[in-house]
C-alpha cells in the first residue's frame, strides 16, 4: 500500500516570537503537525534566501518563515528586512516553475500560540496538496558530502 | 532647585545637543551653548535690566508674549523667565532685543546692570564632553487645540487650554491668581471640555492620561475661587490613582455638573462675546446647548516639537504615537534599545507627576547600576566582520537597526560588540558572506536543516 | 560618433588622469586605461563590453586619480548601482556617455539606450538617444505560462550550464571578492551541471535590486542561457512592489536593507 505522503517542512523561527510561540503551542498542548522541522535564529532578518534554497535542495518540500509582527520586532525593525526578501524569493521560485506557496511567511508572536498551531498546520495541509517538491530540488548525487552519515547523528 | 544646588550636577543652561557618538560608557556628545548675552557667572538675578528695558509699549507696558505665562501675560526682551527660573538669571531674547533686532537702543539694560554682566558680543559655544549614560527626559508639548476649529480655540481669549488656565490661577501669574475673563470679570459659568485632542481620530488616538484630574482639580478650583457653575464634559473619567476616585467623588458632592458627551462645537456669540458649548449628554439621551463665560479645553500632550530631531541625535526609536521608544512596554519602562541611554518621565509617553518621579527613579537606578557594574556583560551571539571578504558596500550598515556597524578607516564594515544586539539580519544581508553571526553561523544552519531532513522519516 | 568620442576623450585627457575605454589592437579588442598622449584613434565602441569593474578598481588602487570612462546606458546605470554600494566614487569620475544605435536598443530590447548624466557630478553625452527597444516577446508571455511550463523551460534552459560563472565575471554589478556563488556551503564544488536551484537562484536573488539590463550575461552566456528573461520578471516585480528601479537615481540606496519608512514595500503583512 501506498504511504500516504507526508511532508517535511522546515520552519524558521525567531527566537522571541514565533519560537517562543510554538513553544507556548506544545505547552498548551496545541497539536501542531510533526512535518514541522524547526530550525531556531535569532531573528527573522536572519533568515537568508541562500538557507532557504538550501532547505529545498536537502529534500524540504515547504519553508516558513515565522518572525515577529511589524512593530514588534525584538530587534526593534529586523524583521523590515525579511519582509523584503521573502516575497522576492517567492517570485523568484515562481518564475522558475517551483510553485511559490512553498515558501511562506508570517508573523507569530509569542502569545499566539493558536495561530502557531493553526499556520502550521494550514501549511502542511497545503503542501500535501501540492505533493513532493520536484526530485530534481533534491540532491541526487550520491557522493555528495551534504551532511555527517544518519548513524552519527542519531548515536 | 535642588539640582541647581546640588555639587555633582552641573547645569547646561540654554544649551542644546547637537551630536552624540560613541556607545555606553564611552558617548561623546558635543553640545551647543546659546548666548545669553548676559554672563552667566555674574549675573545676580536682580531683575533691574527687566525694569531698564527700552522696549515697551504705551504707558511702560511690556511687550514680548511671555512663553511661561502661555502667551497669556508678557515679558521684556531682558528677562528672568519666572520667578523660580533654576538658573535665577537673566537672558537677553535675539528676537525681540531692539539692539540684536534692529541695532538701536539705549541700552538701558547696560548701564543699570551692578555687575556688568550684559555683553552683545556673545556669541554660541560648543562644549565637548565625554559621558557614561543618556537620560531622555524632554517632556511633552501641549497639542494646539486650533488644529480642530469647531473647539473654536483662537475665537475668543475665554477659549483657553488646560495649561493656560494653570497660569490665572496661579498667584504668580498674569492675573495675580485671580479666575477672571479676558474682560476681567468673575466667570459665572464655566464649561470644562475633556479629551481635546485625545481619544480623537483627528488627532491623537491615545489618551493623554492627566488631563482628567488636573480637569476635576481645575473644577474645583473655579468652584472653590468663584463659585461659578461648572459644566465637566467627558467621555470617561480616568481617575486611577491613589485618591483619584476620591476626589472625582468630592467633586460630583461639591455640586460640578458632570455630563457624559463630547461637545461637537463652541462657539462665539459675535456682539455679546458668550460662548455655546453644543454637547449630547449620552446618558440622558439629550442634545443641549451650554452657555458659558469661560470654556476650558484639556487639551491633549504630544512629544516636543524637536521630537525628529532628539530621535536622530540620540538614537532613539518611536512608538507609533510618536513618543520616545521604550525596550519592553511592560517589562523595561526606561531602557531604550541603545544601552546606556534611558528615558524618564514624559518623553516616553504620558504620566502625571507621581509616574513621572517613579519613572524617573527608574532611570536613574538604571544608571546607578551601570556605573557601579562598571561592565557591560554583551551577549556571545554578536556579529563579526571578516574584512578580508568585506567590499565596503555598506548592505550591513544599513540593515542594522542599532547603527552597531561602521565603515573603519580600512573602507571596511566594523561591528561594535557593545551596540550588536545579535539579531543576525547583517549576515542575511552581506552578498559576499563576510559577517558571521557567532553560534548562529550558515554553517551552522545548515547542519540544522541537513540534520533534520535526513532524518526526518 | 565614434570620431566625437574619440576627439572628446584626447581633449579630456589633458585633464583627467586616463579614460577606460575599449582599445583595438592586433590581438584583438579589450579594456584599455588611455591617457594623455595614447593615439585615441584607437578607441573603439564595438563588440559591447563592461568596462565598470575595471574603472571601480582602478578608483580603489588609486585614490587621487581622476578617471574617466566610456559608458552606454546600461554602463551608466551599472555605475549607478556601484556608487550606492561605495565601489565608484561619483566625484573622481568623468562620464562619457554614448548613446546606442536603434539596431543595439533593439536586440537588447532595451528600455533606455543612453545614460543618465544628469545623475553625474561630471557627465556629457554623445549622440543621439534612441527610442526604446522592443520589449523582449518571452518575457510577455511568460507570465501566461503555467507553472509547469516554467519548470520545463528553465530546467530545460539551466540544463546546459557549465558553470564558467561567466555570466558572474561579466556582469557590471557584480563585484564582490567573495562569491557566494563560490561558497562550497552553498553551491557544491564539482558538480556539472550545478545544482539547482542553488547556483541560479542564489544569483537571481542578489540581482533584484542591482541588475540593470545589461544583457551582458546573455551575451557572455555560451551556452546561450536567456538569462536576463528571469532578472527582467523581477525587475518589473521590485519596480511594482518596492518602487525600486536600479540604476535610475544615484542617491535612492538599495532598498533590501532598509527600514519600511525608508522602503516600503506593498504587502499584506506590512500593516
Amino acid at each position: 500500500m501506498k504511504k500516504p505522503f507526508e511532508p517535511k517542512v522546515v520552519a524558521f523561527l525567531c527566537n522571541w516570537c514565533s519560537y517562543a510561540g510554538a513553544d507556548n503551542a506544545g505547552i498548551s498542548r496545541l497539536q501542531s503537525p510533526a512535518n514541522i522541522l524547526p530550525i531556531r535564529v535569532m531573528c527573522s532578518g536572519r533568515v537568508s534566501a541562500e538557507m532557504i534554497l538550501r532547505a529545498f535542495r536537502a529534500g524540504a518540500d515547504g519553508v516558513m518563515v515565522l518572525g515577529c509582527h511589524i512593530g514588534d520586532c525584538h530587534y526593534i525593525n529586523a524583521n523590515h528586512r525579511t519582509v523584503k526578501r521573502i516575497p522576492l524569493l517567492q517570485k523568484i521560485l515562481g518564475y522558475t516553475g517551483i510553485n511559490p506557496e512553498r515558501l511562506i511567511l508570517d508573523w507569530v508572536s509569542s502569545a499566539e500560540a493558536p495561530k502557531f498551531a493553526r499556520v502550521t498546520a494550514d501549511f502542511v495541509d497545503k503542501i500535501i496538496s501540492l505533493g513532493p517538491i520536484k526530485d530534481e530540488l533534491k540532491v541526487t548525487h550520491p557522493a555528495t558530502p551534504v551532511s555527517l552519515p544518519v548513524e552519527e547523528v542519531v548515536s | 532647585m535642588d539640582a541647581g544646588r546640588h555639587p555633582n550636577i552641573e547645569l547646561l543652561d540654554y544649551s542644546e545637543v547637537v551630536e552624540v557618538n560613541g556607545y555606553v560608557g564611552n558617548f561623546q556628545a558635543r553640545i551647543k551653548r546659546k548666548p545669553r548675552y548676559i554672563h552667566s557667572d555674574l549675573c545676580t538675578g536682580c531683575g533691574l535690566c527687566t525694569e531698564a528695558c527700552v522696549l515697551r509699549g504705551g504707558k511702560g507696558k511690556l511687550m514680548v508674549p511671555s512663553e511661561f505665562d502661555e502667551g497669556m501675560g508678557t515679558r521684556a526682551a531682558a528677562y528672568i523667565p519666572f520667578a523660580q527660573a533654576v538658573p535665577l538669571k537673566a537672558t537677553i531674547d535675539p528676537n525681540s532685543c531692539l539692539w540684536l533686532v534692529k541695532g538701536k537702543c539705549s541700552k538701558k539694560c547696560e548701564e543699570v546692570c551692578g555687575t556688568n554682566a550684559i555683553d552683545f558680543d556673545m556669541e554660541e559655544s560648543f562644549l565637548d564632553i565625554e559621558i557614561g549614560s543618556i537620560v531622555i527626559a524632554t517632556g511633552y508639548k501641549m497639542w494646539d487645540p486650533a488644529q480642530i476649529p469647531d473647539y473654536g480655540y483662537g475665537k475668543s481669549p475665554n477659549i483657553i487650554t488646560g495649561l493656560e488656565f494653570e497660569r490665572l490661577t496661579n498667584a504668580g501669574g498674569p492675573t495675580a491668581g485671580e479666575i477672571l475673563t479676558a474682560e476681567g470679570k468673575v466667570p459665572e459659568k464655566v464649561v470644562i471640555v475633556h479629551c481635546v485632542g485625545s481619544r480623537d481620530e483627528r488627532a491623537h488616538a491615545y489618551c493623554s492620561r492627566f488631563c482628567c484630574m488636573y480637569s476635576l482639580k481645575q473644577a474645583h478650583q473655579i468652584k472653590e475661587k468663584t463659585g461659578a457653575e461648572v459644566f465637566s464634559l467627558y467621555i470617561d473619567m480616568r481617575s486611577f490613582g491613589k485618591d483619584y476616585e476620591e476626589f472625582y467623588r468630592r467633586n460630583r458632592e461639591e455640586g460640578i455638573q458632570f455630563i457624559q458627551g463630547r461637545p461637537s462645537q463652541v462657539t462665539v456669540d459675535p456682539e455679546s462675546g458668550k460662548l455655546f458649548v453644543d454637547v449630547e449628554d449620552i446618558q440622558l439621551g439629550q442634545v443641549m446647548e451650554l452657555e458659558a463665560d469661560m470654556v476650558l479645553l484639556a487639551t491633549a500632550i504630544e512629544p516636543p516639537e524637536n521630537a525628529d530631531q532628539l530621535a536622530s541625535t540620540f538614537g532613539l526609536g518611536r512608538t507609533p504615537d510618536g513618543w520616545f521608544a521604550e525596550a519592553h512596554p511592560k517589562l523595561r519602562p526606561v531602557e531604550t534599545a541603545s544601552a546606556g541611554v534611558f528615558l524618564a518621565g514624559c518623553a516616553q509617553g504620558p504620566r502625571d507627576v507621581p509616574d513621572s518621579v517613579a519613572h524617573a527613579g527608574a532611570a536613574a537606578s538604571e544608571v546607578i547600576q551601570l556605573f557601579n557594574q562598571g561592565v557591560v556583560t554583551i551577549a556571545p551571539t554578536i556579529a563579526q566582520v571578516d574584512e578580508e571578504k568585506c567590499v565596503g558596500c555598506e548592505e550591513c550598515i544599513h540593515s542594522c537597526p542599532y547603527t552597531a556597524i561602521w565603515r573603519n578607516h580600512a573602507q571596511k564594515a566594523e561591528v561594535n560588540p557593545a551596540l550588536c544586539q545579535g539579531c543576525g539580519t547583517c549576515a542575511a544581508a552581506c552578498p559576499s558572506g563576510a559577517i558571521t553571526a557567532l553560534h548562529f553561523t550558515d554553517d551552522e544552519i545548515v547542519a540544522q536543516i541537513d540534520g533534520l531532513l535526513k532524518l526526518a522519516v | 560618433m565614434i570620431e566625437e568620442i574619440r576627439s572628446k576623450a584626447a581633449g579630456l585627457l589633458e585633464d583627467l588622469d586616463g579614460i577606460v575605454a575599449l582599445k583595438e589592437t592586433e590581438m584583438g579588442t579589450g579594456p584599455h586605461l588611455f591617457q594623455k598622449g595614447d593615439d585615441t584613434s584607437l578607441l573603439v565602441m564595438e563588440p559591447r563590453y563592461p568596462v565598470s569593474e575595471i574603472t571601480s578598481k582602478l578608483q580603489k588602487q588609486f585614490q587621487e586619480a581622476r578617471i574617466g570612462i566610456v559608458a552606454r546606458g546600461c554602463d551608466a546605470r551599472a555605475l549607478v548601482e556601484m556608487a550606492k554600494r561605495n565601489q565608484i566614487d561619483p566625484e573622481r569620475l568623468f562620464l562619457i556617455g554614448i548613446c546606442c544605435p536603434q539596431e543595439l536598443a533593439d536586440t537588447c530590447h532595451c528600455a533606455e539606450p543612453f545614460p543618465r548624466t544628469q545623475e553625474w557630478p561630471q557627465a556629457e553625452m554623445i549622440g543621439e538617444p534612441a527610442e526604446p527597444g522592443d520589449p523582449n516577446p518571452l518575457v510577455i508571455q511568460y507570465r501566461d505560462k503555467g507553472l509547469e511550463e516554467r519548470w520545463e523551460f528553465w530546467q530545460s534552459q539551466f540544463t546546459k550550464c557549465i558553470k564558467c560563472y561567466g555570466c558572474r565575471d561579466i556582469c557590471p554589478v557584480c563585484f564582490c571578492d567573495a562569491c557566494s556563488l563560490e561558497n562550497p556551503l552553498w553551491v557544491e564544488p564539482g558538480l556539472l551541471v550545478p545544482d539547482f536551484p542553488m547556483y541560479h537562484l542564489i544569483k537571481a536573488m542578489h540581482m533584484t535590486t542591482r541588475c540593470v539590463a545589461c544583457r551582458h550575461c546573455e551575451s557572455a552566456c555560451p551556452s546561450g542561457i536567456p538569462l536576463t528573461v528571469l532578472y527582467d520578471l523581477v525587475r518589473t516585480d521590485v519596480e511594482d512592489l518596492i518602487g525600486y528601479i536600479a540604476g535610475a537615481e544615484i542617491t535612492a540606496l538599495p532598498p533590501l536593507s532598509l527600514t519600511l519608512s525608508d522602503a516600503p514595500i506593498e504587502s499584506d503583512l506590512v500593516y
